[in-house]
């Protein structure tokens, strides 16, 4: 018996491998964000549309539709989509594009939707997913030849069309910086050199530097009271300090242990709209320090999963799909976290798997999924 | 195809750990936020979740001497709408139209205008706020609160005064009291919404309200009863601008009955009353001239009834004995004036008691100005009429009188006769208490304890009595004086079968003095050899007979024939 055992593992010399510990992270979040999601905005819901699971059902189908495409993603080889890479980044910016045609959809004053019929996507969101897979079968392409300067700004060329896109167009800020953010990353892990690197993240600072001072002292504009606001949130309480207040009050009314689930009172309309980026905010009132450490150690765990198998994906292509998600999926938790505890100025960044947002959900379930499937084709030596 | 190099996953782990860092580092942030500001950002989130609603405290009562309660509290209800509550508009509009009678277009808009709560209606009774509860209509309020109610309506109306709006004191006892008579708001915390909506669910603190203090005062209502219908009988058949009596315990100064009618209805305090409807007057001035306390904020040229203080000044000066005689040829030079008697034949040959009995003013002037500016003006001190009398009402007025150092002849033999200034009816009376009561100075007052709402003493008053202003002898010779007026002199109308009544008439003319007004008075106490109570009576502006032994006198008259066997004081025949 043994003998056979052994045998037969010897003729494979390697076997297949799947990430059980991702996916157990991955379904517990989605668990536990339904959780808070419901607890929330069951109460303004039922407020505002007399129904309090109307987020909730929202939010569940979205997640139904997003496990479906990452188990397709999943049990589909993720070479396919190096083929189709261009074409996928090409699409991806077009549907920037459709926001300014009539089926473009304004919310709170921000055109950043299209309606497709069924329901609306944000673009931002499939932009961060094309991007990710353009840039890696671009860096598939390339190699080494990243060392060079002029390849090195000619794929930072392509990342900030993206960017600029969705600045310009959606005028959203923090979703720019997020893409921004991806790219960078990606090119960063896949180029030998740092320099670059050093220059662009230096220019940056430059940059930003100059349009703040510009805003403080030419436009100020709104901005500017955001900036202001970030230092001192209680002189502006009545302006745009609420949102930070009333976030800040959220946490600090937890304190160690939290009042228990469902016993915010933050959530009844003092934090504005608590189910979107502020929805950390109610965990820590609801379930304390403890919880909220616990919810940033998940993530962590989940960083370290991708590093994992990024580090042990068979080709370049598939490492760079999953530096990419890592790169995604932890710059919104740092910038979210940093917002809602008034580390940084606000803006206004999603909590990933837990806030709401149907086109955050399924894009980042198509991610996951992508990440999966590149985690089955590792192949280790016994 | 390439596959990823070590620098690649050197780089990944770089990021990852970079990331990871920050995520500790914002870690920190939430124990420094939720550990260290924990408690200052939970009291400030607290302060927006908490509604205070105020839980009203009832208002102490004040009660009579013998504990009948003159001013207490009603419940009463505030009707209200929440725009946003109601279901059934048109319901609503009926129901409150009806019950509350009400205008119906008026109650429409009210209920249709976009508010958070809208008042229809306030101080309704108690009844109807209950009958519009039980019809249970969504949107609809109603809240009970306390109105200050004053059973005996006028009775004293210008002593209690009245409460405003948030139940506070506005004019008389219930303004130099408030401080025993407010009670201590409670109040009930809840949570809230951002909306204001209140949850359900949560533990509402309750710190429930804690109701005044009840005030005992001197006042009888018995005593002032008969005072107040004496008085108001003198009004309507003289047509006087006012009639005025204060009755008080001579020897501690605790008022038994103070009125000056017209009175006005405490529980109607902003209506004025018939006598004060006139044009083209300010409603305001109006108002305040009702209120008015005459008693103690009007002063007046009190005339004949000071005699008893020059006599007394002359008695325990020395100046003048019982048994001195005097004549009066009707008038008496002073200086270069010559002032008049009132009976300008003259009384002729005359003791001090008759020249009392007569109120002879030229022998009066003889006496002032046999006393002198200095002692006459020690005895207005020692007797209290330089000072307010420190009665526990507000608005007491000063008299007005010369500066010691420009008193001359003249304007001390006007003073002898009780003319050229002006002191208040309770101040008189304070003096003339001074005299008879056996030489102590007393403080007129009107409260006398302050007890918790379940009875327990808490405060007893104390109020300044100065004794021995007057000597032993002087006070029995001003007790025989006194009650040789009554008895025999112009205070004859003021005799009560039974009783040896002491006290003075005076008609003082009013300013300017050939107006043809008069100020009609008489101030007498009973017994007269140890007397127990002292009155005054003032009528102001009397039509046809004007003369104080006259129409004032049978008012006190009257008055204590109702009152001494009502206070057990024994008859003396």
């Amino acid at each position: 018996m043994t003998e056979n055992r052994s045998k037969k593992r010897n003729k494979k010399k390697t076997v297949s491998f799947f990430d059980y510990n991702l996916l157990f992270i991955i379904i517990f979040l989605i668990g536990f964000g339904l959780v808070m999601l419901y607890s929330t905005s069951s109460y303004t819901a039922q407020m505002k549309f007399d129904n309090s699971t109307y987020y909730l059902k929202k939010q569940v189908i979205a997640y139904m539709i997003g496990f479906v495409a990452m188990f397709v993603l999943i049990y589909v080889d993720y070479h396919v989509w190096e083929k189709i890479a261009l074409w996928i980044y090409i699409a991806s910016l077009f549907s920037v594009l459709v926001v300014l045609t009539p089926l473009g959809v304004s919310f709170n004053g921000a055109r950043r939707w299209i309606n497709v019929g069924i329901g609306t996507v944000q673009p931002a969101e499939i932009v961060k997913l094309g991007l990710i897979i353009f840039l890696s079968f671009c860096i598939d392409r390339i190699g080494k030849g990243l060392r060079k300067t002029g390849v090195y700004l000619k794929l930072m060329l392509f990342i900030l069309i993206a960017v600029g896109m969705i600045f310009l167009i959606t005028s959203n800020l923090s979703s720019a910086i997020i893409i921004f953010g991806i790219g960078f990353v990606m090119l960063f892990v896949a180029s030998p050199k740092y320099s670059h690197y050093i220059y662009t993240v230096l220019a940056g600072v430059l940059c930003g530097g100059l349009f703040l001072l510009m805003e403080t002292f030419v436009l100020k504009s709104f901005r500017l009271s955001r900036f202001n606001v970030w230092l001192n949130p209680e002189g502006y309480a009545q302006s745009g300090g609420f949102q930070v207040l009333q976030a800040l009050y959220a946490i600090g009314s937890g304190g160690i242990l939290g009042k228990g689930l469902g016993n915010s009172i933050q959530k009844l309309g003092f934090v504005p709209e608590a189910q979107n980026d502020m929805i950390f905010t109610i965990i820590c009132e609801e379930l304390g320090l403890i919880g909220a450490l616990a919810v940033i150690a998940l993530f962590v765990f989940m960083i370290w999963r991708f590093m994992i198998i990024a580090n042990n994906a068979p080709d370049l292509f598939g490492a760079m799909l999953v530096v990419g998600v890592l790169a995604h999926i932890s710059l919104q938790v740092v910038l979210n976290i940093a917002v809602v505890t008034n580390t940084i100025p606000n803006t206004g960044v999603t909590l990933p798997l837990i806030s709401y947002g149907g086109t955050s959900v399924l894009f980042i379930m198509c991610e996951l999924g992508l990440v999966l499937s590149v985690s089955r084709r590792i192949r280790y030596e016994e | 195809m390439l596959t990823f190099k070590t620098y690649n996953r050197k780089k990944t782990v770089i990021y990852s750990c970079v990331m990871v860092a920050m995520l500790v580092c914002l870690m920190f942030r939430l124990v420094y936020i939720m550990v260290y500001e924990s408690e200052y950002l939970g009291r400030k989130a607290d302060e927006i979740h908490e509604r205070e609603r105020y839980i009203k405290a009832a208002r102490g009562d004040i009660t009579d001497v013998n504990g009948n309660v003159i001013a207490t509290n009603k419940t009463v209800c505030t009707i209200s709408v929440i725009h946003s509550q109601i279901e059934n508009p048109q319901k609503v509009i009926d129901l409150l139209s009806e019950k509350l009678s009400m205008d119906r277009t008026r109650v429409k808009e009210l209920v249709e205008k976009v508010s958070v709560r809208e008042k229809i209606k306030s101080n309704c009774p108690k009844s109807i706020g209950d009958e519009i509860r039980e019809y249970n209509l969504s949107g609809v309020k109603v809240d009970e609160d306390y109105k200050r109610y004053y059973p005996y309506d006028d009775m004293a109306s210008k002593v209690l005064g009245f409460t405003g709006a948030d139940n506070q004191g506005i004019i008389g006892l219930e303004v130099q009291y408030e401080k025993y008579l407010k009670g201590k708001d409670g109040y009930l915390l809840t949570e809230t919404d951002a909306g204001g909506i209140e949850l359900e669910n949560v533990a509402e603190k309750r710190v429930e309200s804690v109701k005044g203090n009840t005030l005992r005062t001197g006042l009888d209502i018995n005593i002032q009863m008969y005072a107040q219908q004496a008085a108001g009988k003198v009004y309507k058949m003289k047509k006087a601008n006012y009639v005025s009596i204060i009755v008080m315990n001579v020897n501690n100064g605790e008022i038994k009955a103070m009125t000056n009618v017209p009175e006005y209805n405490l529980n109607s305090p902003y209506e004025l009353t018939d006598e004060f409807m006139c044009e083209g007057e300010k409603e305001q001035d109006l108002l305040n001239r009702m209120w008015r306390n005459q008693c103690i904020n009007d002063t007046y040229e009190p005339g004949s009834t000071f005699k008893v203080i020059t006599a007394t000044a002359g008695l325990e000066t020395g100046a003048v004995k019982l048994s001195d005689t005097f004549s009066c040829p009707g008038y008496k030079m002073v200086e270069d004036r010559k002032i008049r008697c009132h009976k300008t034949t003259g009384h002729g040959s005359e003791t001090f008691v008759q020249a009392t009995m007569n109120s002879c003013n030229p022998v009066f002037i003889e006496v002032g100005l046999r006393v002198g500016v200095d002692r006459f003006y020690e005895y207005l001190g020692k007797l209290g009429i330089l000072s307010k009398t420190g009665v526990d009402l507000p608005g007491e007025a000063s008299v007005i009188i010369h500066k010691k150092e420009n008193v001359g002849q003249v304007e001390l033999a006007t003073m002898s006769f009780g003319q050229s200034f002006q002191i208040t009816p309770l101040q008189l009376l304070r003096a003339v208490s001074a005299v008879v009561n056996g030489g102590k100075l007393i403080t007129p007052h009107f409260g006398v304890a302050v007890s918790d709402c379940e009875g327990k003493l808490i405060k007893q008053f104390d109020y300044k009595e100065t004794g021995g202003v007057i000597r032993k002898e002087t006070v029995d010779d001003m007790r025989y004086v006194l009650e040789k007026v009554v008895s025999e002199g112009g205070g004859k109308n003021a005799i009560v079968e039974g009783y040896n009544i002491g006290g003075k008439t005076a008609t003082s003319q009013k300013l300017p003095r050939n107006s043809g007004k008069y100020i009609s008075s008489f101030i007498g106490f009973a017994p007269a050899s140890s007397p127990e109570v002292i009155a005054i009576c003032i009528i102001d502006e009397p039509e046809g007979v004007y003369y104080g032994g006259t129409i004032a006198a049978p008012v006190i008259k009257e008055l204590y024939e109702n009152i001494l066997p009502y206070m057990n004081i024994d008859k003396s025949y």
